[in-house]
Formats: C-alpha cells, sequence, structure tokens
C-alpha cells in the first residue's frame, strides 16, 4: 500500500513538472458550425435543422515545414479529436521553442501500415471506439446527427469514413500556411462539410469505398488556419 | 542456420527450460512480429483466462472456448453454423485455431487483418458475444482478479483495449500443432502404412498445392467449388474486397487435426470426410473464380479416397488436443 501511494505521488509530481513546461497547446482545434462553435447539445444549425451528436477525428504525422522543406516531424504522431471532450482538442508538442516554419502539415486519418500492425494503446486502442470490429480498420472521421432532409429512422445521419486498402485509402494529407510559430489555432468547420454533401441522399456512410475516400476529400477541405 | 537463431531468439522469451514457443523444424518463419508483443509466461496466462472466461460477452455466458473448445482443435463440432450469445446462430462455421503465428488474415473471408484484432469480431458481434471492448474492459477493471493479473502480466493494473487484446493472442499464439503421426514420419521417427503412404501420393497430387504442408493451407483465398447456399447467400471474400474476382473465396482451412475439427467447409455442410472427397470428385460447380486447380476434374476411386482420408487421420495431433496448458484452469 505505502509503494502504491508513493507511486501516485511521484506521478502527480511528475505529471505537474510535464504540464509546467508546456502550459499551453501548440495545437488548439476549434470545432465550429459556420459562425458558432461546435455543440453536441440540442442545438440546432439554421440550415436544413441540422443536429451534430458526435464528431470525432484521427490526426497523425504532425510535421513542420520551412517554405518546403520539413524542420520538424513529431513522433508517434497519433491523436484522437473528439468534440465532446475538450482536453482532446488541444494538442502539446516537444518541438524547440524558436522552431521557424511557415507550413503544418497533417494526415487526417490512420495511415496503412498502422492499421495492419495490430492493436495499440493510448489515442490508438480499440477501447476509444474508432475501430471496425467486423473488418478490421482505423475509422478516420465519425460524425453523426441529425438533418430533417435525411429520409432515415429519426432523421439521423452517420459517417463513419475510414478504409486503408488500396483503391479505397480513405487517408488525407493537410497542409495549411501558419504565421504563428507559438500557437497555431486551427478552424474545423463542419458546415462546410455538410455542405458539400446531399445528406438526402448520403447519409449513412460507415464502411470502406469510394464513397468514403471521396467524403474524406470533402471532409479535408474543412480545415483552416485561424489568422 | 536462420531457423535457429529464430528458434534461440524466441526461445529466450522464456524464462523456464520451456520455451513458450517454438517453430517446428523445418516450418517457415511465423508472421507474427513477436517483438511487437513479446511473449511472457503471466501475458500468456492472462490471456489463457479471458479465452475461457464468459465476462468477455454481454450477458456473461459465453466465451471464446463457447465456439473454440481445445478437445476438438478449437472449433465448435456437431454445429454447422455456430451459435453464439442466447443460441443465436451465425452465418458460418467456427474455424479451428492452431498454427495462427503464421497466419496474415484471420477468418474465412480475411476480413481480419492481425490476430490482436481478432477477439473483437466475435466480441462485438451480435450473434456471439454482443458487446463491445470498451465495455469489457471496464467489466474486467472492475473485477477481484483480473487488475492483479494485468499488472502481473503488463505492470498496470490500468486495464486497456490494447493489453486485453494481447495477451488473448499471445494465448493463441501459443496453440501450436506440430506433432501428429505425419510429423514423425517427416522427422523419420515412424512410418505410415502403406495405405497412408498411398493417401499421402494421392493429397501431394490432387490437394497439396491449396492445403499446402507444413501448415496444410497456403493461406490464400479459394473458390473450391461448392454450390452457393441460397440460404445464406455468402460469397466469401468479395464482402471484403467488393472485387468480382473475389466472389465465392474462402480462406483455405488447415488439415491437421481434421478429424476432430468436423463438420467441414465455411458453412458446415458436410459431416463426414467422405462428403468432402466426393464433393472434390463429383461436386465441383463451374464459375469464374473456381480455383484453377479445380477445373480439370479430380478423378479418384472409393478406394484411394480411402486411402487419402488415412492420411489425413495421420495429422491429429493429440499432444495438441490433450495438451492441459491449453486447456481451462482455474
Amino acid at each position: 500500500m505505502k509503494s502504491k501511494i508513493l507511486f501516485v505521488l511521484i506521478a502527480v509530481i511528475l505529471c505537474n513538472g510535464y504540464s509546467d513546461a508546456q502550459s499551453t497547446p501548440k495545437i488548439s482545434f476549434h470545432p465550429i458550425f459556420g459562425n458558432s462553435p461546435l455543440r453536441l447539445d440540442d442545438s440546432c444549425y439554421t440550415t436544413d435543422s441540422i443536429y451534430i451528436s458526435n464528431f470525432k477525428c484521427y490526426l497523425s504525422g504532425i510535421e513542420f515545414l520551412n517554405n518546403d522543406s520539413g524542420v520538424w516531424k513529431e513522433a508517434n504522431s497519433y491523436h484522437l479529436l473528439d468534440a465532446s471532450d475538450n482536453k482532446s482538442l488541444y494538442i502539446f508538442l516537444s518541438s524547440p521553442s524558436n522552431l521557424k516554419f511557415t507550413k503544418i502539415k497533417f494526415n487526417l486519418g490512420i495511415d496503412s501500415i498502422t492499421n495492419v500492425s495490430g492493436a495499440m494503446g493510448g489515442d490508438l486502442d480499440p477501447t476509444k471506439g474508432m475501430y471496425w470490429t467486423w473488418q478490421n480498420g482505423y475509422i478516420n472521421m465519425k460524425l453523426e446527427g441529425k438533418s430533417k432532409l435525411c429520409k432515415t429512422r429519426n432523421n439521423e445521419f452517420q459517417f463513419h469514413l475510414g478504409g486503408y486498402q488500396n483503391g479505397d485509402n480513405a487517408l488525407q494529407t493537410i497542409m495549411l500556411n501558419v504565421l504563428d510559430n507559438e500557437k497555431i489555432d486551427i478552424l474545423i468547420d463542419i458546415e462546410k462539410f455538410v455542405a458539400a454533401i446531399d445528406l438526402a441522399k448520403q447519409n449513412q456512410i460507415m464502411s470502406p469505398g469510394k464513397e468514403a475516400v471521396l467524403l474524406s476529400e470533402k471532409f479535408s477541405k474543412i480545415f483552416s488556419v485561424q489568422q | 542456420m536462420i531457423l535457429v537463431l529464430i528458434g534461440l531468439f524466441i526461445a529466450s522469451f522464456s524464462i523456464k527450460n520451456e520455451p513458450l514457443f517454438t517453430v517446428p523444424p523445418n516450418w517457415p518463419k511465423p508472421h507474427y512480429d513477436f517483438n511487437k508483443n513479446p511473449l511472457s509466461e503471466s501475458k500468456i496466462e492472462l490471456g489463457r483466462k479471458l479465452f475461457y472466461d464468459p465476462i468477455l460477452s454481454r450477458d456473461n455466458k459465453i466465451s471464446c472456448a463457447s465456439c473454440h473448445s481445445p478437445y476438438t482443435a478449437f472449433t465448435h463440432v456437431d454445429h454447422a453454423l455456430s451459435h453464439g450469445i442466447e443460441d443465436k446462430i451465425g452465418t458460418r462455421n467456427s474455424p479451428a485455431l492452431m498454427n495462427l503465428a503464421w497466419h496474415k488474415s484471420f477468418m474465412w473471408d480475411g476480413a481480419i487483418n492481425h490476430i490482436d484484432m481478432q477477439a473483437l469480431a466475435p466480441i462485438s458481434n451480435p450473434l456471439e458475444m454482443d458487446s463491445k471492448i470498451e465495455k469489457i474492459v471496464a467489466k474486467l477493471q472492475q473485477s477481484n482478479k483480473y487488475p492483479k493479473l494485468f499488472y502481473q502480466a503488463f505492470g498496470d493494473s490500468m486495464i486497456t483495449g490494447e493489453h486485453t487484446l494481447k495477451a488473448i493472442s499471445q494465448f493463441m499464439l501459443t496453440l501450436v500443432s506440430a506433432n501428429s503421426k505425419y510429423d514423425s514420419v517427416m522427422r523419420k521417427e515412424t512410418v505410415f502404412t502403406i495405405q497412408e503412404t498411398n493417401g499421402f501420393e494421392l493429397f501431394q497430387q490432387h490437394c497439396g498445392s491449396c492445403h499446402k504442408q507444413p501448415l496444410f493451407t497456403n493461406l490464400q483465398f479459394e473458390n473450391n467449388g461448392l454450390l452457393v447456399d441460397k440460404t445464406l447467400n455468402d460469397y466469401g471474400r468479395m464482402n471484403i474486397t467488393k472485387d468480382a474476382k473475389d466472389s465465392l473465396l474462402f480462406k483455405v482451412p488447415t488439415l491437421r487435426n481434421i478429424e476432430f475439427s468436423y463438420p467441414y467447409m465455411h458453412d458446415g455442410r458436410f459431416k463426414k470426410l467422405s462428403e468432402v472427397m466426393n464433393h472434390y470428385t463429383s461436386g465441383i460447380q463451374q464459375s469464374k473464380t473456381l480455383s484453377k486447380q479445380l477445373q480439370k476434374k479430380i478423378i479418384l476411386t472409393s478406394n484411394q479416397k480411402v486411402d487419402i482420408i488415412a492420411f489425413l487421420l495421420t495429422l491429429s495431433d493429440k499432444e495438441f488436443l490433450f495438451n492441459p496448458k491449453y486447456g481451462f484452469r482455474n
């Protein structure tokens, strides 16, 4: 028992030390719907009475570039952003403090090698609900909600986008210009995604395939740096 | 030389004299990367407990062993289609489990790309265990025994999906069957009877390219000419790849311990090996994706069929089937 208490004490001290060293996140993600912050409660967005109940996506391979050459890359870079968990939206990086770069690059989703490498922990743990069990593979992005445009049960829509195999690889790479090298704020505008698709026709995509790839491309267009 | 080195390397995981995993002589290198999940006695033991524990199902009644019993080469005998939670009937015959470290994909259609992730499928399937890994992890965390066992195995009593899955895969990886009469004959410790010798020759001629030695599967997907069962309409591999070239392709099963793993085929349509023999000589359905090995009619006399079956029975491995280290223990 004593050793357990000691362990907890050490852990608390270590964690505190860690958070002091990096008190501000390098990257902050801001899910929005048009001009307002994204809310997962009963808030209804005027456009077609849309409700959003769940939004999660994987980010991987974060890299900084100065003009076109890479200057820093995060090792073992996998992050699950979850709109219902504020902490997940702030990413702390161990990059050097005075690093100069003009662009940030990252992937939306999980690369194919990681997809076939077995059980992993942290944000990649299958308990995170972002893994297909009937046919293996990570779900790169989940967006669920309701819209009166959807002639489905309870007007629900579900997008579970992923797929890593040839032809169905849904992984997207995003590159954005950045001006501030200390703090990067990235907007994710869900309204742009729902505006780019026909919700009346496309509302239940939950397996890999061509449609998932096309929607993933549209999803990759909704990220922008807040200047 | 390489095999010896691999053997030594893997043997070095063991703290006792008996290695936790050995590559049988003249076998290929396993596909599984043991560096990413190094075997240990406590992890295998934890995996074995989980394998036999119905805590993995929604109603705490179905364990992995419900459909993968050790005494029948880890399959569900007497059931064409396996049944899971609340006696719900699935859509396929549960496969026998052995020599999985050599497999690149799992399930009849290869839906699972890694053995670590295999357990997720039955845990989540509404006809099998009907739960979710996050719920299982929460139940394990609340149990009296598991936090301690996870601590012993992984040095962390906080249970994760990763550790749960890795423990189960460690146990499954240790299920190696390589000590049948056939293996003894290959090691020149004994000899086949005349009938078995005839059967072995015919087997190599007609069956051996798909049921390739020493695993008795080429680990590929093939269409073996079964008539489509209209009550199931199971097109196998195509369900996964959505490629018409994969229509009616199923993973070639191992024939090791086949005496014990009846019924046969992905839908368990054949109860006896003689029915399987008759299928290959007179039941083959022509189709675009039929395996090229089956496009030319196989002609066998009834005596020859009996000889092949005599050979197939030499693939039974009693040491594997009745090994206490694979069985249930409290």
